[in-house]
C-alpha cells in the first residue's frame, strides 16, 4: 500500500459526514434530470425504465413554454443590457467623483437590496399604476386605436414588457453600481489620461479604453444581475397578467399549482428548461467574476 | 521642436497653493529637469504642461503662443507616464500604433512606423506580447515609443525610472540620452532623483514648495548654489553646513565656528557678520592631512563608508558631523583623530535670510 494514507477515526467521520451532505444536496438535481426524461416520473426517486422527450415537446407544443422562455429571455435580456449601460456609466461616475453626497448615496442605494421586495410591492404597484395611466395616455395619442392594446403590451407600466424590465433593473442596479465603481477604483485614471494625450475623444476613450478594461466589472455585474432577475418571482407575478406575456418561473408555479393533475415529468422538464439559460450564463462569466473579485487590472 | 515658457504659474486646489508663482523656460531641443522633494509641485506643474490640469494664473506658452485653452492632445505633446499606463487589452504594436489609428492613418502606414519605433527602441520581437508580459525596462520602453512615435515638439516624463531597479535606471539613462541626440526633442522631465537630474539635464530647475529655488545649468547649479535648500538638495552626499560667524581683523576677514575652530578666509574679504551664518563645503572639498602638517581643525572619526573607488568618512567636532571624501584605501578607523583642511576656494556661504554672500 503506497501513496494511500489510512484515515484516522475522526477524519473517516468527516468524510462520511460530508458524503451524506453531498448525496443529500444533489438528490433533487439527479431527481429532476431523471424525472425530466421518465415517461412514468413520480415523485420519489427511481431510475426511468424507458427514456422519452414527451415532456420537453409538451413544453412547447401543448402548453405555451416556448412563449414564456421567449418572455423571460427578453425581460432578463433587457434588464441586464440596461443595468450594464446605466451600472457603467453610473459606477464610473461615482468611482470618479469626490462630490460629498457620493457616500450617502452609495449606502443610500444599498438600501433597496436591504428591504424586503414583498414589503413594497403595495405602493411600487400604485407608482406603476399611475406611471402607467400617463403612458397609456401617451400612446393612444401617437398609435392608431386597433394597435393600442399590442403597444401596451411592450411599453405599458403594468402588464407590458417596459414597466417589468424598469422594476428588474431598479432592484438589480444598486449591487451593479457598487460591483462596478468598486473595479473603477481600481483602475488607474492614468490610461485615460494616456488616451487622451493620444488624442482620443470621449467617446472613443470609452470604446477602446474604459469598456475593454472595465470588461471583467461589467461581466461580472451583468452576470448577477442576469442571475438575480432570472430568478425572481414576486415582479413577474406582480406586473404581468395577460397569458402570452407570461414569464418562466409564473408558467412553472402555476402548472406545480394545478390541483387534480401534477405530471411530474412535465414538471421537471419545466424545471430544468428554467435552469439551463442560469447555468450557462453563469458558465461564460464565471471568469469575470474571478477577475473581479481576485484581481483588478493587470498589466 | 518647441521652446516652452512658463509664466507666472500659480495652481490652487481650493484653498492650498500648490504652486506659487512660477517662471522658466526650456529652448528648443533642450533636456530639461524639473527637480525636488515629493510635494514641490513638480509632477503638477508637468501636467499643467500636459494639459491634463488647469492653471490658477499665469500663461504656459509653446514657441511664444498661449496654449492654456488649448487641449492635451493639439498640443504637440506627448507625455510618460509614471505608471507607464500601457493599455494592458492590447500588443505592443497597438499600443505605439494607438495614436495613429485614432487618427485614422492607414493600417499599413501604422505598421510601418511602428516597426521603425520599435526598431528604435530595440522592441520589434516584442510587438505581439501584452503589456504583462514584459519587464519593467521593457514596458518603460514601449511608454516611450507610444510617445515619440507622435513626433511631439515637446516629450514630458513624470518619473519615468523611478520603477525599475538600480541597474536599469544607469542603462534606461543612458538610453534616454541616446534618444534626445538623435531625435532632439524638447523634454521636460520630472524627478526626485538629482543624481537622474544631473546626468541628463541640460537646464535643471529646482522647485521645492511650489517655487523656483533655482533655475541653472547641472554644473553651475553644484558650483554656485543660490540657497541652502539648492546646496543640499543638488550633490551626493549632501554639502556640509557649518554654523558659525564671520569676524574681521585689519584686512583678513576669518570663520569662526560655533564648535570653537577658525579659518583664516584668505582672499575672501567679507565683511564681519553680527549674526550666526551657514558656511557650506563639499565632501570632496575637505582634505585629510598628516598630524604634523598645517590643519584647520581636527575631529573624532565616527563612521567610515567604504565604496570602493572613495570612502566617506564621518567626523564630529564638538556637535557637529563633517562629511569627508577620501580615497578608497585610506587606513582609517572609527575613534581616529584627523586633521582637516578645508580648501577655501570652494566655501559657500549663507546669511540668515537663507541668501548666498557675498551676493
Amino acid at each position: 500500500m503506497t501513496g494511500v494514507r489510512k484515515l484516522s477515526r475522526a477524519e473517516a467521520t468527516a468524510y462520511g459526514f460530508l458524503t451524506v451532505t453531498l448525496v443529500f444536496c444533489l438528490l433533487p438535481f439527479v431527481w429532476v434530470v431523471l424525472a425530466s426524461v421518465d415517461p412514468n416520473a413520480a415523485l420519489f426517486l427511481s431510475l426511468p425504465k424507458a427514456i422519452t422527450a414527451d415532456h420537453f415537446v409538451k413544453i412547447f407544443t401543448a402548453e405555451n413554454g416556448g412563449r414564456w422562455f421567449f418572455n423571460s429571455l427578453v425581460t432578463v435580456g433587457a434588464t441586464t443590457a440596461l443595468v450594464i449601460i446605466v451600472g457603467g456609466m453610473g459606477g464610473y461616475a461615482l468611482s470618479r467623483t469626490n462630490a460629498w453626497w457620493k457616500r450617502p448615496f452609495l449606502y443610500a442605494i444599498i438600501l433597496v437590496r436591504v428591504l424586503p421586495p414583498t414589503a413594497l410591492i403595495v405602493p411600487l404597484y400604485k407608482v406603476m399604476l399611475i406611471s402607467n395611466g400617463v403612458m397609456d395616455a401617451l400612446v393612444r395619442s401617437i398609435v392608431p386605436p386597433d394597435s393600442i392594446r399590442s403597444a401596451m403590451q411592450i411599453f405599458g407600466f403594468v402588464d407590458g414588457y417596459l414597466g417589468l424590465i424598469l422594476v428588474l433593473s431598479a432592484m438589480q442596479l444598486p449591487l451593479a453600481l457598487w460591483i462596478i465603481k468598486t473595479f473603477f477604483d481600481l483602475t488607474p485614471k492614468d490610461y485615460e489620461e494616456a488616451a487622451l494625450m493620444d488624442g482620443a475623444n470621449v467617446f472613443q476613450r470609452i470604446r477602446r479604453i474604459l469598456v475593454p478594461l472595465a470588461l471583467p466589472g461589467l461581466g461580472a455585474a451583468g452576470l448577477l444581475t442576469f442571475i438575480g432577475a432570472w430568478g425572481d418571482f414576486l415582479m413577474p407575478l406582480t406586473f404581468i397578467s395577460s397569458s402570452n406575456l407570461q414569464l418562466l418561473p409564473i408558467g412553472l408555479f402555476r402548472a406545480f399549482q394545478r390541483a387534480n393533475t401534477i405530471d411530474y415529468g412535465y414538471l421537471s422538464a419545466l424545471a430544468l428548461l428554467y435552469m439551463l439559460p442560469a447555468v450557462v450564463a453563469f458558465g461564460l462569466a464565471r471568469r469575470f467574476l474571478v477577475q473581479t473579485f481576485a484581481g483588478g487590472i493587470k498589466g | 521642436m518647441a521652446t516652452i515658457s512658463i509664466e507666472n504659474v500659480r495652481k490652487n486646489y481650493g484653498a492650498v497653493e500648490v504652486i506659487k508663482g512660477v517662471s522658466f523656460e526650456v529652448a528648443d531641443g533642450q533636456f530639461a529637469v524639473l527637480v525636488g522633494p515629493s510635494g514641490c509641485g513638480k509632477s503638477t506643474l508637468l501636467r499643467i504642461i500636459a494639459g491634463l490640469e488647469s492653471v490658477t494664473a499665469g500663461d504656459i506658452k509653446l514657441d511664444g503662443k498661449r496654449i492654456n485653452d488649448v487641449p492635451p492632445d493639439r498640443r504637440g505633446i506627448a507625455m510618460v507616464f509614471q505608471s507607464y499606463a500601457l493599455y494592458p487589452h492590447m500588443t505592443v504594436a497597438e499600443n505605439i500604433g494607438f495614436s495613429l489609428d485614432l487618427k485614422k492613418v492607414p493600417k499599413a502606414k501604422i505598421r510601418k512606423e511602428v516597426g521603425q519605433v520599435a526598431e528604435l527602441l530595440q522592441l520589434s520581437e516584442l510587438l505581439d506580447r501584452r503589456p504583462a508580459a514584459l519587464s519593467g525596462g521593457q514596458r518603460q520602453r514601449v511608454a516611450i515609443g507610444r510617445a515619440i512615435i507622435k513626433k511631439p515638439r515637446v516629450i514630458l516624463f513624470d518619473e519615468p525610472l523611478s520603477n525599475l531597479d538600480a541597474s536599469l535606471r544607469v542603462q534606461m539613462r543612458a538610453e534616454l540620452q541616446r534618444l534626445h541626440q538623435e531625435l532632439h526633442p524638447t523634454i521636460v522631465y520630472v524627478t526626485h532623483d538629482q543624481v537622474e537630474a544631473m546626468t541628463m539635464a541640460d537646464t535643471i530647475v529646482v522647485l521645492n514648495q511650489g517655487n523656483v529655488a533655482q533655475w541653472a545649468h547641472p554644473i553651475e547649479l553644484y558650483r554656485h548654489p543660490k540657497s541652502v535648500f539648492v546646496a543640499t538638495f543638488i550633490g551626493s552626499p549632501r554639502m556640509n553646513l557649518i554654523k558659525g560667524v564671520v569676524t574681521s581683523q585689519d584686512v583678513t576677514s576669518s570663520f569662526t565656528a560655533t564648535e570653537g575652530w577658525t579659518v583664516p578666509l584668505a582672499g575672501k574679504d567679507l565683511a564681519a557678520t553680527e549674526t550666526s551664518v551657514w558656511l557650506g563645503i563639499r565632501p570632496e572639498d575637505i582634505r585629510l592631512v598628516d598630524a604634523n602638517s598645517a590643519a584647520d581643525l581636527s575631529g573624532k572619526v565616527t563612521i567610515v563608508e567604504r565604496l570602493g573607488a572613495e570612502t566617506y568618512v564621518n567626523v564630529v567636532k564638538g556637535t557637529e558631523t563633517l562629511l569627508v571624501r577620501v580615497r578608497g584605501d585610506i587606513a582609517l578607523r572609527s575613534g581616529d583623530t584627523v586633521q582637516l583642511v578645508l580648501d577655501r576656494a570652494s566655501f559657500h556661504f549663507f546669511d540668515q535670510a537663507d541668501r548666498v554672500f557675498p551676493a
